[in-house]
């Protein structure tokens, strides 16, 4: 473990939801506006909604999984939407097309599908971002551990989620700090590999905090 | 609360007026009281009271119309006896909280969040303006956020628009118009409108850097907007997903003028030219309808109503209304009680003075036979705290509406960490996650096999209450509807400074 060059700046995202101009009232109509909403959207209805809901332990994945079972009723497309994690994508395009992907296989499976009119529709929002500062912008592993502890859950998905589409690389700002910084490779992967749709956001804090804890003593 | 008449006709009251102790303060339905029993603006009494029955249709849940009459009466088992004492006069208003009371339920990190927002916009300030200034769901809402934005040095006044009879009762036919009710637009009708809203326009002063124009009443002060440089936004609290086509026609121009529009659900917007963002209602976590009780006052309240908490206590709280389906609730109850013990309470207001909530009262009253185990209590306006502590008791709470608002009785609920069982209508669905905040159902069966299931699972039935907490902890209190307002507030400004920029 070295001193670290540069602090760790902990920052925040929030979000303001704008409501979109499209709608979906079957898969069909969900198919086609996949291809053409703005990447907002895209972000809205999958890393945003994981920070929205950080609360769920299980269940939720992302919009377009939770509008397939609960308005469509469609539970195998719904565990197939539900199934991609947002952190194998580095921007949103991949993202969309994956999504577009698994709703078109379905619908060429599933033919009838398409046209079947949802119990409601969905509709297409984006979020407005605003990134903000926090106090803490520590130099030390252990002021790192104490500013992960303190900071808003929406700082820690700022940093461990929505990172892989400002980094556009496979992993997190922690992760990128600790084995740049601070040269904790091993620690790094392991907080890498942390489990984001069987745990709270705030599981997930703990599990950071827990693997540099034990790398400290 | 110090009013003071601007040219006569306008009440105008900032943040720091708002502070003193006879001030409106907003607790639930309790403020509508609160307001009344203190010394209110200086508007005629009758024309403040319409305009808070047609206001409170607003928000439904947050604040019921009813005056207080103070003649509820209390329903076991088809036998009406009186309410306690203490029920029957309202409370004195309560403080109104301060940022940092907010500490130990968001987190000292959300409050450093919104110190961080407010920051930037040190210096520049905002205006509310609405059409009443007592009860209702709006003026509730903004007697909380006004404070609060002042509090962070966003200094916040807020206006209130005046107007005769003829203009409120145009209004009323509006609000029920974009309700969907069909509506005769005459051309009388459209001139009261202008008129009024240039009366209005001639007297307030537009100096602020954001100013917030509240539902449709006073849209016509947009055509001040090219005197001022300041960010126009209309907060639409009602659903528009249905609307008079004339009506709308008539003010989608004035709409179509401002900046941004804010809609409490995706479903109630419009399509639209300008930019439309979603602020969903929310409820004070401070306020007496929702803050933290002593076990013994709840139970001491529950002693009052003869509500036995040893057993299980199933609760719909709300109007009784047809649209909020009691009689429903009762059916349902009657349906889960051949397999599970429980007690159902069923407490509201609106029978006392509306002939169509007596109407419905006795409705359930007959559905509901003789059966000692249904606690019906037709409460004042003012029994926030009573209707928490009931809320509190109860081992589940069902709101089986047919038609919602966004349903802010459900935001208490899951606030206070109850299972809860809605109707999948309205805003009900973007608080109901079904199966992981709460369970969404759609007919009597659905809601009996509900409670059946929640009343046997209680593992499941924990689960989804804390989850039903965090979700309204994350989405639907004050605080965030603060952070919302500075969020907008910034990207707004964000957005017009890079318009002057482009500017040659």
């Amino acid at each position: 473990m070295r001193k670290p060059n540069k602090p760790f700046y902990f920052n925040t995202s929030e979000h303001l939801l704008r409501i979109g101009r499209q709608k979906a009232t079957n898969l069909a109509e969900l198919w086609q506006a996949l291809q053409t909403c703005p990447d907002d959207s895209i972000f809205q209805h999958t890393f945003r909604t994981l920070q929205e809901h950080h609360f769920i332990r299980q269940g939720f994945s992302n919009d377009f999984a939770h509008w397939a079972i609960s308005a469509c009723n469609e539970p195998v497309l719904a565990e197939q939407l539900a199934s991609v994690d947002v952190r194998e994508y580095t921007d949103i395009e991949g993202l969309r097309r994956r999504m577009v992907g698994i709703v078109d296989e379905f619908l060429q499976q599933h033919p009838r599908s398409g046209d079947k009119t949802a119990h409601e529709p969905f509709f297409f929002c984006a979020s407005d971002l605003v990134v903000l500062p926090t106090p803490f912008a520590p130099d030390t592993v252990s002021g790192f551990l104490e500013g992960l502890r303190k900071v808003s859950v929406h700082s820690i998905h700022h940093h461990f989620i929505e990172a892989r589409l400002r980094l556009h690389s496979m992993t997190n700002d922690f992760s990128q700090w600790l084995e740049e910084e601070v040269g904790l490779e091993r620690p790094a992967q392991s907080i890498e590999r942390i489990d984001i749709y069987t745990n709270t956001m705030e599981g997930v804090r703990q599990q950071i905090a827990n693997i540099v804890e034990q790398n400290l003593n | 609360m110090k009013f003071t008449t601007e040219k006569s006709t306008t009440e105008k009251y900032s943040s720091e007026e708002q502070r003193s102790s006879a001030s409106p303060q907003t607790a639930g339905s309790q403020s509508e009281i609160d307001a009344r029993v203190s010394a209110g603006p200086e508007t005629a009494a009758a024309e403040t009271a319409e305009r808070e029955v047609r206001d409170a249709e607003v928000s439904e849940g947050a604040a019921r119309p009813a005056p207080p009459t103070g003649s509820g009466s209390d329903t076991s088992g088809g036998q009406s006896r009186r309410l306690p004492a203490s029920v029957l006069t309202p409370p004195p208003p309560a403080p109104s909280p301060h940022l940092d009371d907010y500490e130990k339920i968001i987190g000292q990190a959300q409050l450093d969040d919104l110190r961080f927002l407010a920051r930037d916009l040190k210096g520049k300030s905002i205006k509310m303006v609405n059409s009443t200034a007592v009860g209702g769901g709006v003026a509730e809402m903004l007697n909380r956020l006004v404070p609060l934005l002042s509090e962070l040095e966003v200094p916040t006044h807020w206006d209130v628009i005046t107007g005769g009879n003829d203009f409120f009762e145009v209004t009323k036919a509006f609000h029920n118009a974009l309700h969907g009710t069909r509506y005769e637009l005459t051309k009388a009708a459209q001139e009261i409108f202008l008129m009024y809203n240039e009366q209005n326009r001639e007297r307030l002063q537009f100096a602020e850097d954001l100013i917030v124009i509240h539902d449709p009443q006073p849209v016509g002060l947009i055509r001040s907007h090219d005197r001022t440089p300041a960010n126009w936004v209309w907060r639409c609290h009602i659903d528009l997903s249905n609307p008079d086509e004339q009506v709308w026609e008539f003010l989608r121009p004035f709409v179509e003028q401002f900046d941004a529009a804010i809609f409490s659900s995706q479903s109630f917007a419009r399509q639209l030219p300008i930019p439309q963002y979603l602020f969903y209602p929310c409820i004070d976590p401070l306020s007496e309808k929702n803050k933290d009780l002593p076990d013994a006052v709840v139970q001491r309240i529950c002693d009052d109503f003869g509500i036995d908490r040893s057993r299980p206590i199933v609760t719909q709280v709300s109007r009784f209304d047809r649209l909020k389906d009691p009689v429903g609730v009762v059916q349902a109850y009657k349906l889960a009680k051949k397999y599970v013990d429980c007690q159902l309470v069923l407490a509201g207001g609106g029978a006392s003075d509306d002939p169509e909530g007596a109407a419905v009262l006795q409705e359930v009253k007959d559905v509901a036979g003789n059966d000692p185990d249904i606690i019906i209590l037709d409460l004042p306006p003012w029994c926030a705290l009573e209707i928490n502590a009931i809320q509190r008791a109860s081992t589940i709470v069902v709101q089986k509406s047919l038609k919602e608002g966004f349903g802010l009785t459900v935001t208490e609920a899951l606030w206070k960490g109850k299972p809860t069982i809605a109707g999948a209508v309205g805003g009900i669905p973007n608080q109901v996650i079904h199966k992981l905040t709460g369970v969404l159902v759609h007919s009597v069966e659905g809601c009996a096999f509900q409670i059946r299931y929640l009343l046997t699972h209680p593992d499941f039935a924990k689960r989804i209450g804390t989850a039903g907490r965090e979700h309204v902890k994350e989405n639907f209190l004050m605080t965030t509807n603060v952070k919302r307002w500075l969020l907008l507030f910034r990207i707004l400004e964000r957005a017009k400074s890079r318009r002057g920029a482009r500017r040659p």
